[in-house]
């Protein structure tokens, strides 16, 4: 093999991580085995899913659906067949809200680290060979949260990592810069003076591709398409 | 059936060369037993058409001895006992072969045979002076008398007893190294070129039904002196993706590597592979058995009431921290 093309392979490596390159049919099986795909529109958005050795943010306001669908991602990573590790600093995972959302808590890991150790707790479970998605949860920072410049010396592991990383934040970070796909509430629906419902959007913030959702008070979860779909159906 | 043969290799610096002695002897012999330290049988039935007639192999098995400085003695005898005794009784740098062990032993003390000192000094009050005295008493009365542990010397001294020779597999040694033309500079390309060698290891580790627990990896370069990379994989692994994302973590932490031209990725430490089949019957027990371990580890790093695993209780439950309760993973 000449120099030049292994030159170049390592830097696609280097960039997208160990499986990026596979020679002949290794390359689907690869892509199978590494995409975590949610079963849901936000799929078609982030190409297909969560791929491991590569980071993702959900960004976007409190309670517009970001935990939502994180779950939805865990429950999609746990029928894949593996571990999920659910970093939070804030000490605010529901349990209930996860059941409900079909995670299987057996095979799921909350660590609640705080401050400069949620990037300990993070790279080290990139670093191991028994997750398959690590969520890091990052709340608000004034609440105990972090931001996700924080998450800065855990990013390194990522590369490469058997796990694909989900960071789910209020804001994107100022120093560190994620592929980021930001969360917008659309409509509210309410029902005597009270919101029953609301729809949101995903996607990334350049593009007009969104996939859309509606999320009930009582967590119900329905999955709208994506806009195109959508503007299909009105024409 | 084959008529046995044993040779029995007694090294008279038996300690501070055994290891040596043992290494010489896997290239030469085809399975070693250790009897002792510096005492090394070898059973050679039917090899004769192989390796040729065991005083020729006896020969030379001890020129290789000499070439490491030892004095050794070989025996060759129907039984291992018979042979170390024979062994034992023969010059250093001489081979002696017995047919007949009970004939040779039969004039010899009572010392040779493994008994105990008061059975010993029994047998000489009862009139007993030599080995062939005793292999001429009656085996059941000898066992009446003293037990099965003295009737199994009362075997020995009739030559009849074959002790089976517990043989140790010579360590094998995964090994691969590679040499480059043009010197490596960067992580990154050393890392592409590291995945040839990882693979080979890769595949000698499958082979063998094992998992890597530790890496050596000897950097050759040209503006320094070798670099040497002691790496530990936890979990043990085969997997190639999975050692050279080990490899790769313990580069980056080196600043600069220099000019590359060569390496040699070594294993010296295995154990048996975990079976990834166990996941088809129970879902991902392999990879809960490493998860647990990094959780094992943030306990450590991170203390109590960090690493948590929770289940829901009481979904009906009034106060939501009686809806579920949370536990550590590692108690």
């Amino acid at each position: 093999m000449g120099a030049p093309l292994a030159e170049a392979i390592a830097r696609i490596e280097g960039r997208f991580g160990v499986h990026a390159v596979a020679r002949g049919p290794a390359t689907e099986r690869h892509r199978d085995d590494l995409v975590i795909a949610t079963g849901t529109s936000l799929d078609r958005v982030i190409s297909g899913g969560l791929a491991a050795g590569e980071p993702l943010a959900f960004v976007g306001p409190p309670s517009v659906g970001k935990l939502t669908l994180a779950l939805r991602a865990v429950t999609a990573a746990q029928s894949q067949g593996g571990m999920v590790a659910w970093i939070d600093p804030t000490a605010s995972f529901d349990p209930l809200a996860a059941e409900r959302n079909g995670v299987d808590l057996e095979r799921l890991i909350v660590v609640r680290a705080r401050g400069a150790h949620v990037a300990v707790a993070t790279a080290a479970a990139l670093r191991s060979e028994g997750f398959r998605l690590v969520t890091v949860d990052a709340g608000e920072p004034s609440l105990g949260g972090i931001s996700i410049d924080d998450l800065a010396p855990a990013l390194a592991t990522v590369r490469g990592s058997p796990a694909a990383l989900l960071v789910v934040c209020g804001a994107r970070g100022s120093r560190v810069i994620l592929p980021t796909y930001v969360f917008e509430r659309v409509a509210w629906e309410r029902q005597f003076e009270r919101t029953v419902a609301w729809s949101f959007a995903v996607g990334r913030a350049h593009t007009s591709d969104r996939a859309l959702f509606s999320l009930r008070a009582d967590g119900t979860f329905v999955d709208l398409g994506t806009r195109a779909d959508l503007a299909a159906v009105a024409v | 059936m084959r008529d046995p043969v044993t040779l029995v290799v007694v090294a008279r610096e038996a300690a501070s060369l055994h290891t040596q002695l043992l290494a010489t002897l896997h290239t030469a012999l085809p399975r070693i037993g250790v009897l002792d330290p510096g005492i090394f049988a070898c059973d050679l039935a039917g090899t004769e058409e192989l390796l040729g007639a065991p005083s020729r192999v006896a020969r030379r098995v001890l020129t290789r001895c000499a070439r490491l400085g030892t004095r050794a003695s070989a025996g060759i005898a129907p039984t291992p006992f018979v042979a170390r005794v024979v062994a034992e009784r023969t010059p250093p740098g001489e081979v002696r072969a017995v047919e007949d062990g009970r004939t040779y032993l039969a004039p010899l003390s009572l010392d040779v045979l493994p008994i105990d000192v008061k059975v010993r000094d029994e047998l000489r009050l009862l009139g007993l002076r030599t080995v062939g005295e005793f292999a001429e008493l009656p085996r059941g009365a000898v066992f009446d008398r003293f037990g099965s542990a003295v009737a199994r010397a009362h075997a020995l001294a009739r030559g009849e007893y074959g002790d089976v020779i517990r043989a140790c597999v010579p360590p094998r040694r995964i090994r691969a190294r590679r040499a480059w033309d043009d010197a490596i500079g960067s992580h990154e390309q050393l890392v592409f070129a590291l995945r040839i060698v990882v693979d080979e290891i890769a595949r000698a580790l499958a082979r063998d039904g094992l998992a890597a627990l530790r890496l050596v990896l000897r950097l050759d370069r040209e503006d320094g002196g070798p670099l040497r990379i002691d790496r530990t994989v936890l979990p043990p692994t085969r997997e190639s993706a999975a050692l050279l994302r080990s490899l790769r973590w313990a580069l980056e932490e080196r600043a600069d590597l220099g000019l590359v031209i060569g390496c040699t990725l070594e294993v010296p430490e295995v154990e048996p592979a975990r079976g990834r089949q166990v996941g088809l019957f129970a879902p991902d027990g392999a990879r809960r058995e490493e998860a647990i371990a990094t959780a094992r580890f943030l306990r450590e790093k991170l203390g109590a009431g960090v690493v948590l695993q929770t289940r829901v209780r009481d979904p009906e439950a009034r106060l939501p921290e009686r809806a579920s309760e949370w536990m550590e993973v590692i108690a």
